[in-house]
């Protein structure tokens, strides 16, 4: 479903610049629960950010459903932003003078969907994360692992086969966070969608079906035993 | 643990002499802490001789730079440079005294004592209890002001503080360049704060100036220099060789108050001492007794002046004569007399004048004698006073008289006077005869060269105490920044000229009669009232600066909440962070304050050349304005001041709060008291109300007085009322432009364009910078409607005013009664001798009848005009005095048996409003003289006619003649007098007044072409006088509707609130948008493309600015309305002081054409800022904005 080949990317010039993908290769299957790690500054967020359109690659390619792209500026992957990917941020990133039904909603229509669908298409996703009784609730009366609720209704609701999560649990609770992982999990099983996650927590990563590590800008490892450097293949 | 905050002790050892005044210096405005006895008590040894010193030093300071200004004159290089160098010393002093003041607080705190306790330090007792608290040993453990001295000095050395200052500048004011949007707005408020007070204290001060200039237009001479003592052969200090006497001018003229100085023989010297001193008025002019010539008839002129008696005290009804020597022709004094003439030219020179043999006529005279420029005289006969006898001797005579006895009625004094003749003059000018100016010299003289006098004529003339010396001062050094300043200069001279023994060993000794300081005297008290005017019409634009400072201070700090907070994180201590953001705030402070200051400076003189709203008119006078260096330095103060007290408190607030708590977000806000805001906006719409019912003649049953009839109620909600209008009314509707997104919303939810983005605006506008948007877009366009509604208003009323005084183009009045073919003889005469292409004939000419009837069967008598037919060509009516607006309709009106009444007219015919259309007879009678009965009584038949006429409604005045009188009068139409008076009556009729149209009154050729021809006619054969429009207009544009002047100021308001209302929407603009950057980048991350954001944001903010504008333009209206009532209170001062009457309502004129071009200037400017700053958020790198780094 997500195939990246041969993504690279570094920043600033001449002396001072550093590779920080040198050549990223991996792919994700429908319904797949990826962790992505790596030490800090290994390129995992940008790798992230590269696939779901807010950066541009220097050279490779991503295929994403009927999506080709990576060396396409922000401005020209809005396509794949609405129907390709749904993003969820460690800070949840909902506009705080809307209530959850509408933070949902409006990516909706945002995305072009008439308002009467949107809204049946919103209420279905936050009841998919389990929210259907804080519709109408605005974000700063909602708990920190309600509001990453409300995100991956956001993220899901457009019917985005990909969800792109950056840290999705650091600033919960490891309850919170628990419930957040098994939410992802529900959704990659019942509804097929795939979820690339960053994290940090080795307890959640292992709780992912795959785990890739981001080393020296390439993917050192792409399954849980070699990431923990035990076992051979799978 | 730190021992210092858990045992009793103190410092363990002493600071030195070095160490204490070293760090009382650095710590200056430092009140934190305590100080230990040793540090307190080497400063107090060290200030103690220092602060004496120094006002010793300064005083030669000053002195030697103020001999500096003066040798530089009063240019702008003195007001800018040397003006601020003044005061070096003395903000050294005032560092100095800070410094040791700080050093105190601290050695009170080190006792447990506040601050507060130096408030008793002017008190005996009050000194000696704060010196017993100095005195005492600190205590020895932490109190509420902090830790126990350590006495450690301080490491850095002197020099490393002071050279570390240029570094710390420029490190701000690279830091400033960084965040140059945030500086913006707080540059834009100094800046602004700045211009503004400079302006209305400069403008205050030049106004003073110009109005100096503007009353002393009159005055030729400054000062009449005369011998100390009488002529007795006794007397001292005197001398009758004329040479000699001229001689002293020279060295009167090296004083550098005075410009130029020369010998006159005119009226004999004036020695007054007290105001009851008959010595005022004893003393004679030369006068006019006869000429001849072969040019012109020198039998038709009259020598008398009875004018002179109606403008001063009862010296002399004659004409006058002067003969002037070398030093009157030319310099200051010829350049003053030059003014004047209206032909021929003012000899450049004693020896032009002299080669000549020049006499200068009064126009008067010249067009009686019917000569002109070139024309010779043959003799002219004058008469010197000999004596002079007090009214206890007038019964025993002169003694010897060797002329002719005049006796002066009106003062009871006896005079001798000798004729004296001169030969063979010539001609050379004729200048307009001005007003009354200063008395002393009297009016209007005949001037002639001294060189026509022979050497005998002028010992004569000397002898009798006819020669004086005549002075001008450099008017530019009179200190323009107050009257009373010019008073006091003025005495001073008085007392250096007075003071000196001249022309060395001849010991002249003189008295000096200052003949301008009367004028000024008056000028204090009106002056003062016109600045209290101005100041407080300047107050909203005051505001308005300092609230964009203060907003722009907040948005900023707000701005910088994150960058704080991390330098926090970093170990930045408060100290250290304070001072660097104000550091920042004094480098753009500075930069704003002197900006303004330079700007205000140059815009002064234009202000103060405004005759009407946003109409400049170059005057004649040089105004310089001056600021003196304490008012400059209390403008910074109180600018850069403010910034510095404003950052620092609200740093503190900052720096108070949660580390985390800033570094996550934006503070919550305190809630604002909605309450009070809707308070003082009620207020402020009851001041509108009342002026609105007030100027609209009742509402309802309310009746014209208004809701409030009590005086001082009215007085104060019109003085207070808009103010609050204003306030209360951009607090309370700033709410509503905030919440614009949502009104637009709903207004246009249905349209495509928003479908898909009109849920992001739900809730908008609750941020508070986007409220703060609003209030300050509605603080500033309703100043600018305000501006340019008064203003336009202001320059209507000069407008309504004069016609309503002048009543046509032009009116005359004549001596006796004349026709109206005669009166247009006389005009069309004038109009050939003034020669303006603008004026070639008479277009229409009317006059206004006067008569007195009365009501069928009342005795008591009506006064009626009378309006003839066509006298709507001529008669500049206004709507606001006739019943209607339509002249025509009304003037077909009275034509047709209507009449209309004044306001005791009405009462006295009983009849009112509901009278209109109603019928009312009224009867003239004449009398007839029908020689004498048998008993010698004369026989008079009385003929009583009658008139039917219909109640049209009231007029308030008639164009031309006195408001006052309107009032008693009714008026007629011409069909009327002739029921009342016959057919032949209008043939026959005759008048003394007549008005006539010309030309164009309100363009300037015209009104050129009027002043001219008004000069021409006033010197017509037996007109009495003349009014024209436009003199009149231009003394009504100065000192009429807005007073000299302030349409200069409310033009400077209006260019200032729009330049506000345009920057201010741009700063904060930016400062929003870049606040919702992150938003902008969820929206991006959520699948929102780059037009979705762009229209969302346009569309939020175009619909905040929209309704905010047409609320502000609203609330504008309101306000001026409201101002009408502050206009009103002060236009009645004015009225007391100015003694006129105009009768001319504000009725407010809406500009806007005005309104709309500033409007669509705000509108372009913040779509451009939208358009750049949108962009630049969308090009920002999302992946970092979401990251938040």
């Amino acid at each position: 479903m997500l195939e990246v080949n041969g993504l690279k990317k570094g920043f600033g010039s001449g002396s001072r610049r550093l590779e920080v993908l040198k050549g990223i290769d991996l792919k994700i299957e429908s319904g797949e629960l990826v962790a992505l790690m790596g030490p800090s500054g290994c390129g995992k967020s940008t790798l992230l950010n590269i696939i779901g359109g807010l950066l541009e690659a220097d050279s490779g390619s991503i295929s994403l459903t009927e999506f080709e792209y990576g060396t396409y500026p922000p401005s020209r992957v809005v396509d794949v932003r609405r129907k390709g990917v749904g993003w969820i941020f460690q800070d949840f990133h909902l506009v705080d003078r809307l209530s959850a039904l509408d933070n949902v909603i409006f990516a909706l229509e945002l995305s072009g969907v008439p308002s009467s669908q949107a809204e049946s298409q919103a209420m279905d996703a936050l009841r998919k994360v389990g929210l259907s009784d804080r519709m109408n609730f605005i974000p700063d009366q909602l708990s920190g692992g309600q509001r990453q609720r409300v995100a991956i209704a956001r993220a899901i609701s457009g019917s985005r086969p990909l969800i792109l999560a950056d840290e999705p649990t650091g600033n919960l609770d490891v309850k919170s966070a628990e419930g957040i992982l098994n939410l992802f999990k529900e959704l990659c099983e019942d509804y097929g969608i795939s979820v690339l996650m960053v994290t940090h927590d080795p307890n959640l990563a292992s709780k992912a079906d795959r785990m890739l590590l981001l080393r020296d800008g390439v993917t050192a490892a792409s399954d849980i035993r070699s990431a923990w450097g035990v076992g051979g293949n799978p | 643990m730190d021992l210092h905050y858990q045992e009793s002790h103190r410092p363990t050892r002493s600071m030195t002499y070095l160490e204490a005044v070293k760090t009382g210096l650095v710590k200056t405005g430092d009140f934190r802490g305590r100080a230990s006895r040793s540090e307190f008590w080497w400063n107090f040894l060290d200030y103690l001789p220092i602060a004496p010193g120094l006002v010793i030093v300064n005083f030669f300071y000053t002195g030697a730079l103020s001999d500096l200004a003066a040798s530089l004159g009063n240019g702008l290089f003195t007001t800018l440079i040397i003006g601020p160098l003044l005061y070096l010393l003395v903000f050294l002093q005032l560092f100095l005294f800070f410094s040791f003041t700080t050093v105190t607080i601290r050695r009170l705190h080190d006792v447990g004592r506040s601050g507060w306790w130096l408030l008793l330090s002017p008190t005996v007792l009050g000194l000696l209890v704060i010196g017993f608290f100095l005195y005492l040993e600190g205590e020895s453990s932490k109190n509420k002001y902090g830790a126990v001295p350590t006495n450690a000095p301080i490491e850095a050395s002197m020099g490393e503080i002071i050279s570390a200052i240029p570094d710390n500048l420029s490190m701000s004011a690279r830091s400033a360049w960084i965040g140059r949007e945030r500086v913006l707005a707080v540059f834009a408020g100094v800046f602004l704060a700045s211009l503004v007070i400079t302006t209305v204290l400069a403008y205050s001060a030049g106004l003073s100036g110009a109005f100096l200039q503007f009353s002393l237009q009159e005055e030729i001479f400054d000062g009449k220099v005369d011998f100390a003592e009488d002529p007795d052969p006794d007397s001292e200090g005197r001398t009758n060789d004329s040479t000699l006497w001229e001689s002293t001018c020279s060295e009167l003229i090296e004083m550098e108050e005075i410009s130029d100085c020369g010998l006159v023989f005119g009226r004999q010297g004036v020695r007054v001492n007290g105001f009851f001193d008959e010595g005022g008025i004893i003393p004679q002019p030369l006068n006019a007794v006869g000429a001849t010539g072969t040019i012109g008839d020198w039998t038709n002129v009259s020598w008398d002046y009875p004018e002179a008696y109606d403008s001063g005290p009862p010296i002399n009804d004659r004409r006058t004569i002067r003969f002037y020597g070398d030093g009157i022709w030319d310099g200051d004094l010829g350049e003053r007399h030059a003014n004047r003439v209206i032909y021929g030219s003012w000899p450049s020179s004693g020896e032009e004048a002299s080669a000549n043999r020049s006499i200068i006529l009064p126009s008067e005279i010249a067009s009686k004698a019917g000569v002109g420029v070139n024309d010779t005289i043959d003799t002219l006969t004058f008469s010197y006073t000999y004596d002079y006898l007090g009214f206890a001797s007038i019964a025993t005579g002169f003694d010897d008289c060797p002329g002719e006895e005049y006796f002066n009625q009106e003062s009871g004094y006896l005079y001798c006077q000798v004729n004296m003749t001169v030969y063979d003059l010539k001609v050379v000018a004729v200048y307009q005869e001005g007003g009354a100016g200063n008395p002393t010299l009297l009016f209007n003289p005949i001037m002639v060269s001294d060189s026509v006098l022979t050497e005998d004529q002028k010992l004569t003339l000397m002898t009798n105490d006819h020669g004086y010396l005549g002075i001008a001062i450099d008017r530019n050094e009179l200190p323009a920044s107050s009257t009373r300043a010019a008073t006091d200069w003025l005495d001073g001279l008085k007392g250096d000229i007075e003071g000196v023994n001249y022309t060395s060993g001849n010991d002249i000794m003189i008295e000096y009669n200052d003949l301008i300081s009367g004028t000024i005297g008056f000028l204090n008290i009106f002056l003062g009232i016109i600045s209290v005017f101005d100041y407080i019409l300047m107050i909203p634009i005051v505001v308005l600066s300092f609230s964009v400072l203060i907003y722009g201070l907040v948005l900023s700090l707000e701005q910088r909440r994150r960058e704080i907070s991390i330098h926090r994180v970093i170990g930045g201590t408060e100290a250290g962070l304070t001072s660097m953001i104000l550091r920042e705030l004094a480098v753009v402070g500075v930069i704003g304050w002197f900006t303004g200051y330079l700007l205000a400076m140059a815009s002064v003189p234009v202000v103060l050349d405004a005759v009407g709203f946003m109409a400049f008119e170059r005057s004649d006078f040089r105004v310089v304005p001056t600021l003196s260096g304490l008012v400059t330095l209390l403008i910074f103060m109180v600018t850069v001041g403010l910034t510095l007290l404003f950052g620092n408190s609200r740093t503190k607030d900052f720096l108070s709060i949660e580390i985390d708590e800033g570094v996550r977000r934006v503070a919550t806000r305190k809630k604002s008291r909605l309450w009070l805001h809707l308070i003082i906006f009620f207020v402020g719409i009851l001041s509108f109300l009342e002026s609105w019912i007030e100027s609209n003649g009742g509402l309802g049953p309310i009746t014209s007085s208004g809701i409030s009839s009590n005086f001082i109620v009215d007085g104060l909600l019109f003085l207070f009322g808009p103010f609050f209008l204003w306030i209360g009314g951009a607090l309370v509707l700033g709410r509503i432009g905030a919440a614009g997104p949502r009104i637009f919303t709903t207004l246009f939810g249905w349209s495509p364009v928003l479908a898909d983005i009109k849920r992001g605006l739900k809730g908008s506008g609750s941020s508070e910078s986007v409220n703060r948007l609003a209030i300050i877009l509605l603080l500033t366009l309703s100043i600018v409607t305000v501006a340019a509604v008064q203003g336009y208003t202001g320059t209507l009323v000069d407008e309504r005013t004069t016609s309503a005084q002048t009543g046509a183009d032009l009116q005359v009045q004549f001596e006796e009664p004349v026709s109206q073919q005669r009166a247009m003889q006389e005009v069309t005469l004038a109009i050939q001798r003034a020669g303006e292409s603008e004026i070639d004939s008479i277009d229409y000419v009317t006059s206004v009848g006067d008569i007195f009837t009365n009501q069928k069967g009342e005795g008591s008598l009506l006064r009626t005009w009378i309006l003839f037919e066509g006298h709507e060509n001529t008669l500049q009516w206004d709507e606001q005095t006739i019943p209607g607006d339509d002249i025509d309709l009304v003037s077909a009106q009275w034509s047709s048996f209507g009449f209309t009444a004044g306001s005791s007219a009405r009462s006295q015919l009983d009849i009112s409003t509901k009278d209109i259309g109603s019928n009312t007879t009224i009867e003239y009678t004449s009398y007839s003289f029908g020689g004498l009965d048998s008993d010698m009584n004369p026989i008079i038949t009385t003929t009583v006619t009658a008139a039917e006429i219909t109640y049209m409604g009231g007029h308030r005045w008639v164009p031309g003649l006195q408001s006052s009188e309107a009032n008693q009068a009714i008026v007629i139409g011409e069909a009327t007098y002739k029921e009342l008076l016959g057919q032949t009556a209008v043939e026959s009729y005759t008048s003394n007044r007549w008005f006539f149209e010309l030309c164009d009154e309100t363009q300037k050729d015209c009104k050129d072409a009027l002043k001219t021809l008004g000069v021409e006619i006033s010197n017509g054969v037996g007109v009495a006088s003349s009014s024209n429009w436009g003199t009149n207009h231009e003394a009504n544009e100065r000192t009429g509707g807005l007073i000299f002047g302030t349409p200069g100021l409310l033009s400077l308001q209006f260019v200032v609130a729009s330049l506000a209302s345009i920057a201010s929407a741009f700063v904060f603009l930016s400062l929003v948008l870049s606040q919702r950057k992150k938003e902008l980048a969820i929206l991006q991350a959520i699948g929102a493309s780059p037009q979705q954001v762009l229209r969302l944001v346009l569309f939020e903010i175009m619909a905040i600015l929209l309704v905010s504008m047409g609320l502000g333009v609203i609330l504008g209206l309101a306000i001026s309305e409201a101002f009408n009532g502050f206009f009103g209170v002060f236009g009645f001062i004015f009225q007391i002081f100015l003694g006129q009457s105009a009768p001319i309502d504000r009725d407010l004129v809406w500009p806007w054409t005005e309104l709309i071009l500033v409007n669509a200037s705000v509108l372009v400017a913040v779509v451009i800022a939208l358009l750049f700053t949108t962009r630049r958020a969308l090009k920002s790198d999302l992946a970092i904005v979401l990251k938040g780094e």
